[in-house]
Parts: structure tokens; C-alpha cells; sequence
């Protein structure tokens, strides 16, 4: 199935793209997802301390199980104000 | 559960924010109190000077947080409306990042309504910020929002005031 990957702040910079579309396999979880992005880019899984999922636009466990057309953020810290 | 108001205006916006448009419109006959945050472009940080910012959002999940933060005022201070505008993209230094006023029949709701909003905005929504500076840039440090420990057990709610 597909789901669609958002990098947002220093995370877009290092893809160089604000999202992408990735294939997982049917009962994979957001940290599934996020190993597959990371073994593309490995200087994105230093990251993953810091970073919190969102899953359709709400905050997500790194343990959510995916559904075929998910929207998944991975959130820097944010810093609006 | 309070929903945000339809007369609310919670908004991102690349254009200057119109502070003193929004301040009056929020206030009404019923209203005895507005209270007001503007948060600004200042010149420095950590010592060194800025020249100017970039903000950039997940435009949707944003809006979401932000009309949650309004529907929790709603539900907890008695409050008449609410704005909660952000900009985004290329700001100089002095201008309006985020305004958020919010009007009461009395001031101590409105001053502690107007400060949860912006207390709980900075650590919940989806927005960061890129400071300029004459030798570089950097991605400002942040918060990490609360999420979800596990999948398995239902979300906490946060705590209410």
C-alpha cells in the first residue's frame, strides 16, 4: 500500500522535498515507515529522538498501524510563536 | 466537547497580520475586556543579531491545532471570541509573527484565556521557524509536542485548566 510522507523545517532541507510516496507492506507502523525513509537518507534517523508523527493531521505513537493512503508527518520540534 | 465559534478567526496568513483590525473585531457590546498578544520579529537571538525569519507550517494539521486550542478556551474560560492568527514565510525584523486576541465579559478570563493560547500554541502546533543571520541560519531550537506513547491505549487527553 501507499501512504504519503510530509518533511517539514530541517527535515525537508536534508530530502530536499517537502513529501514523497512510499510503498509499505500492509500492517506496517509509523516506525516501520520511518525506517524505510531513514534507510534511503541515514543522516535522517539521528533525527528520530527528536522527532514526534502525525498520522491525517493528528499526533501519532510511532506504533500506529498504517492504513493504504495515510498522510504521515515526521514533526521537528516546533517553533511557532 | 466545546467546538471552536464560527465567529472565531483562527487563520495563516502570508500577508501582514492587520493586528488593530482583528483586536476590534473581536470585541462586542457583552464585552468588558480584550486581551491582546502580539508576538514580534526581534532583533537578536542567542547573542547574535537577526536579520530576518522564515516560518513554514503543515498548513492543515496547524489550522486543526489551532482551532482546538480555540475550542478549549471556549470550554474553559468564560470568553466571548477568539483570533489566533500566525503568519508565515519571510518576516522582518518588528513585524507581527502571531497575534491572538480574545474578548470577555470580565479581564482576568480574557488575559488567562489569551495566555493559555499562546502558552499551548508554541508547544502543540505545527510550525517552525528559520532565523537569518548575517553569517547563517538556523532552524530555532523548539518544542517537542506531546503525542502518544502507544498505539495500544487510548490517547490522554491533556489536562484541562
Amino acid at each position: 500500500m501507499t501512504v504519503k510522507v510530509l518533511y517539514f523545517g530541517r527535515l525537508r532541507e536534508l530530502c530536499g522535498s517537502s513529501e514523497e510516496s512510499v510503498e509499505v507492506r500492509n500492517g506496517s507502523r509509523i516506525e516501520d515507515l520511518f525506517a524505510l525513509c531513514a534507510a534511503a537518507r541515514p543522516e535522517l534517523g539521528r533525527f528520530r529522538p527528536s522527532l514526534v508523527a502525525a498520522r491525517n493531521c493528528e499526533f501519532a505513537a510511532w506504533d500506529t498501524a498504517l492504513s493504504s493512503g495515510d498522510e504521515v508527518g515526521f514533526l521537528p520540534p516546533v517553533s511557532g510563536g | 466537547m466545546s467546538v471552536s465559534q464560527p465567529r472565531d478567526r483562527i487563520e495563516l496568513t502570508r500577508e501582514i497580520i492587520p493586528n488593530a483590525a482583528i483586536a476590534r473585531e473581536v470585541r462586542a457590546d457583552e464585552d468588558g475586556a480584550v486581551a491582546t498578544f502580539d508576538g514580534c520579529v526581534r532583533n537578536h537571538s542567542h547573542g547574535r543579531s537577526t536579520l530576518y525569519l522564515e516560518y513554514e507550517a503543515y498548513e492543515s494539521m496547524a489550522l486543526g491545532k489551532m482551532q482546538e486550542i480555540a475550542a478549549h478556551l471556549h470550554g474553559n474560560f468564560v470568553i466571548n471570541r477568539v483570533a489566533i492568527v500566525h503568519r508565515l514565510g519571510r518576516l522582518e525584523i518588528g513585524e507581527t509573527s502571531v497575534f491572538i486576541a480574545v474578548s470577555a465579559a470580565h479581564r482576568a478570563a480574557a488575559f488567562d484565556a489569551c495566555r493559555y493560547a499562546i502558552d499551548t500554541l508554541k508547544k502543540t502546533v505545527p510550525i517552525w521557524k528559520k532565523e537569518f543571520f548575517a553569517d547563517g541560519a538556523v532552524w530555532a531550537d523548539g518544542e517537542i509536542p506531546p503525542a502518544p506513547a502507544t498505539a495500544e491505549t487510548p490517547a490522554a487527553k491533556p489536562a484541562s485548566n
